[in-house]
């Protein structure tokens, strides 16, 4: 069932300008999006595989995604002095209804990776699936050593961009986060056409604009865990200020050199005592 | 000179399909070259799975622009073949460069000029070469401009309608004698004895309809060729830079001239051009 | 809003050539749309020893291109005994481009280093492969900005002239490398996608590559 609602365009950070449309301005603004009719006259769309000459005549033609529906909004990491820290809400929206609440968006790869991921829903468990097999494969080899944050970015990196060149992308801005022994803490980010860097600090989505800031500002490499933690707070505060697909529900991950910990979901204390929220249209004057 | 084309959908991808997998059969499939790390010569390129290619294309050119808008001309005369250049390169109104070599010297008797796409000249005038070296090793004599350029026809033909833009001549000195002939992307090859390509053509056949006689001196020649360039840069938007002038004759080619625009404009009027405003007031 | 395979990265790169040394230079700021992602990004590959290469344009194409070339570098090592030179490099990065003729990698590329006689080599190269040997060069998200400063303070002679010269600047290296400082800063006040720092690659037969990092405008 297609919702028949507005859709954020920040939703899972893709390519916010097309370069073949001319308006600048989609962040962070709401706007009426018309799904697109199959059969349809977007350059881009996708060649069923029944177009090529090799498939058999009655085959189906194969979709690709071209929107997302059920989707997670922003997820955040920062590096600490003993490791990292994602934070991430627990929210699937389906259009603008907040239909799943208890959505885990953060997974934990092995003892030194994990990794986070907004955008559609679905593409995420099946790379969840895709790490788990990776790992598996990892676990067989028996070698003594487990892939490293580094290593799990890179992979994801190039399954991003071998699916953006089939014309047929997943549709999520990943995070992926973690403490290697040798090399330290890692925090890198990879977007759905492949698109990937890493930093002190990562967002995604509603994120990069309302958190990042606030990380570019307090963020050190060198903070204690409990002044990482309250930044942390800070940022999933202002997003579920603003953010109006968001739920003040929230899952925090920490990785040291000890290993992967989840937290349990928890809520953040919110204020909305202010006085103009007492009576909201004392100072609405109006033009009629 | 639009020509009329059987509009039958599918018919040209069916033609190009096929006339490719003829090529890949007759360069023997596999390729010594990607082994020792060279680029495979691709009879096959990747596509994008897009439900309308030609649309993807359209939109494809114009966001990455290559380099495009040339003169170029050439023509046989008694004593050999006269090949004339112009060097800018421009995408969309941007200068790109203005020091773009468009003869390219696919070996030391035969010549390509580039007009068109840039990168689509040059990769298929390089290819044109090693199919050319190969058929001097498998018959052990030299290949003829006509044999040549029938080649680069059939590659262009094989790529009908995928968008590459390629207009150029293919000129050299054969045992029949001087030759030129013009290939270009729609798959059309002539043989003719003047030519000029590029969106500065007009103005660089007028000044060659002129000046041309079978039987000029190679110093009446040349002059004539650099002249013609340098009018067509002169007044066309897209072209100019330097010009260069090749000569083509049985012993094969020599770079005669390769003079800026700028010294050419004040060689050819040294008190400036009669249409300027000479005085400063 | 269709969904679209390419987006625009920014960032500038310049490269030049002279006597005895090559300059390849990047702005490092990651952008999409008008977010920044981060301020260090580098945007420069020393493929081997002997060349480098530097891609302006979509990240997730340069990332792959990159990691091509360096496969077919090492392959080339691996079969041959030596690395590629730089012309050789030129020319391989040129057909990479062109075999994806039909899906391009959105990259604009300078490749730059030292030739055999020891006199830098820069060659520029539009996304689909057709490049040339220059003196200088730019890529980029600034390149309309910085091209004319290099045309005005670099003099390299047209390699179409007769008679022929090489392709090369006349300046010296560092006054080289203070035009290119110049250029970038000069960039980052007019053009959005360009700050944050310039890497500044110089290559020179006796010392190799060295790096250098010169800070820009974070806004």
């Amino acid at each position: 069932m297609i919702p028949h609602c507005q859709l954020p365009s920040h939703i899972a950070t893709g390519p916010h300008v097309s370069p073949f449309v001319s308006s600048p301005s989609h962040a962070g603004r709401a706007e009426d999006l018309h799904v697109p009719s199959s059969g349809s006259s977007a350059p881009f769309s996708v060649a069923p595989s029944a177009d090529h000459a090799e498939a058999s005549a009655g085959a189906e033609p194969r979709k690709h995604t071209t929107y997302p529906y059920v989707t997670g909004n922003s997820v955040l990491a920062i590096k600490y002095k003993d490791g990292v820290l994602m934070a991430a809400d627990m929210l699937g929206a389906y259009g603008s209804t907040k239909r799943y609440k208890s959505v885990q968006r953060i997974l934990r790869v092995n003892d030194t990776t994990i990794v986070g991921a907004s955008g559609e829903i679905s593409d995420f468990q099946y790379i969840s699936n895709l790490l788990d097999e990776l790992m598996t494969q990892d676990f067989c080899y028996d070698d003594g050593c487990t892939m490293t944050p580094k290593e799990v970015h890179a992979y994801l990196c190039r399954v991003m961009y071998n699916r953006r060149n089939k014309m047929d992308p997943l549709w999520n801005s990943l995070v992926v986060a973690g403490v290697d022994k040798t090399s330290g803490s890692f925090v890198g980010s990879v977007g759905m056409l492949g698109t990937s860097y890493t930093d002190s600090h990562v967002a995604t989505s509603f994120g990069n604009h309302l958190s990042r800031p606030l990380f570019r500002e307090f963020q050190r490499d060198d903070m204690s865990l409990e002044e990482a933690v309250s930044l942390m707070q800070e940022a999933l505060r202002v997003l579920f200020y603003r953010d109006k697909t968001s739920i003040n529900k929230y899952v925090l991950a920490k990785v040291e050199s000890s290993g992967v910990a989840i937290s349990k979901p928890f809520a953040l204390d919110t204020k909305w005592d202010l006085k103009a929220f007492v009576n909201p249209s004392k100072h609405a004057v109006g033009s009629w | 000179m639009a020509s009329t084309r059987l509009n039958v959908p599918g018919l040209d991808g069916r033609c190009a399909g096929a006339s490719r997998a003829a090529a890949t059969l007759a360069l023997g499939g596999a390729d010594l070259a990607s082994l020792a790390g060279g680029s495979p010569v691709a009879s096959e390129f990747p596509l994008p799975a897009v439900q309308d290619l030609d649309r993807f294309e359209n939109n494809v050119q114009e966001l990455v622009k290559p380099e495009h808008g040339t003169t170029t001309l050439g023509f046989i005369f008694r004593d050999g073949v006269i090949i004339a250049v112009d060097s800018r390169a421009s995408q969309g109104s941007y200068v790109s460069s203005q020091t773009v070599k468009k003869v390219i010297e696919i070996n030391p008797y035969l010549v390509g000029t580039m007009a068109g796409g840039a990168a689509d000249c040059a990769f298929w005038q390089r290819n044109l070469g090693m199919q050319c070296r190969m058929f001097e090793l498998k018959n052990k004599k030299r290949i003829t401009v006509c044999a040549a350029s029938k080649m680069l026809a059939n590659t262009m033909y094989s790529y009908k309608g995928m968008g590459l833009s390629m207009g150029s001549m293919i000129g050299g000195w054969d045992p029949s004698g001087p030759a030129i002939y013009y290939v270009d992307s729609d798959g059309q090859r002539t043989k003719g004895t003047i030519f000029s390509v590029g969106s500065g053509s007009l103005y660089a056949y007028g000044v060659l309809d002129q000046g041309y006689k079978w039987d000029m001196d190679v110093d009446t020649a040349v002059e004539l060729g650099q002249r013609a360039i340098y009018h067509a840069q002169f007044r066309d938007a897209v072209s100019g830079g330097t010009c260069s002038v090749y000569h083509i004759t049985k012993d094969g080619w020599t770079k005669i001239r390769g003079n800026n625009h700028y010294d050419m404009h004040y060689q050819y009027y040294p008190g400036g051009h009669p249409t300027a405003a000479n005085d400063v007031i | 809003m269709s969904w679209s395979p390419y987006d625009l990265n920014g960032g500038t790169c310049i490269a030049i050539g002279g006597e005895g040394y090559c300059i390849v230079a990047a702005s490092t700021r990651l952008s999409t749309g008008f977010s920044i992602l981060t301020a260090d990004k580098s945007m420069i590959l020393p493929v081997n020893s002997k060349c480098l290469i530097a891609s302006a344009g979509f990240d997730g194409d340069r990332s792959q291109l990159h990691k091509v070339l360096t496969f077919r570098s090492e392959n080339y090592e691996h079969f041959h005994k030596k690395p590629m030179s730089c012309p050789a490099m030129a020319q391989m990065l040129g057909n990479t481009l062109y075999y994806k003729r039909f899906f391009p990698y959105y990259t604009f590329n300078l490749c730059a280093g030292l030739d055999d006689q020891g006199l830098g080599c820069v060659y520029t190269y539009d996304a689909i492969g057709s490049h040339e040997r220059v003196g200088y060069s730019c890529q980029g998200s600034g390149k309309d900005l910085v091209q004319p400063v290099l045309d005005n303070q670099l003099k390299a002679p047209s390699i179409l002239e007769l008679p022929p010269k090489v392709a090369v600047t006349s300046l010296s290296k560092d006054e080289a490398i203070e035009t290119v400082k110049i250029a970038f800063s000069a960039a980052s006040e007019r053009d959005i996608y360009t700050g944050d720092a310039v890497e500044i690659f110089v290559m020179t037969p006796e010392h190799g590559v060295q790096k250098e990092i010169l800070p820009l405008r974070r806004d």
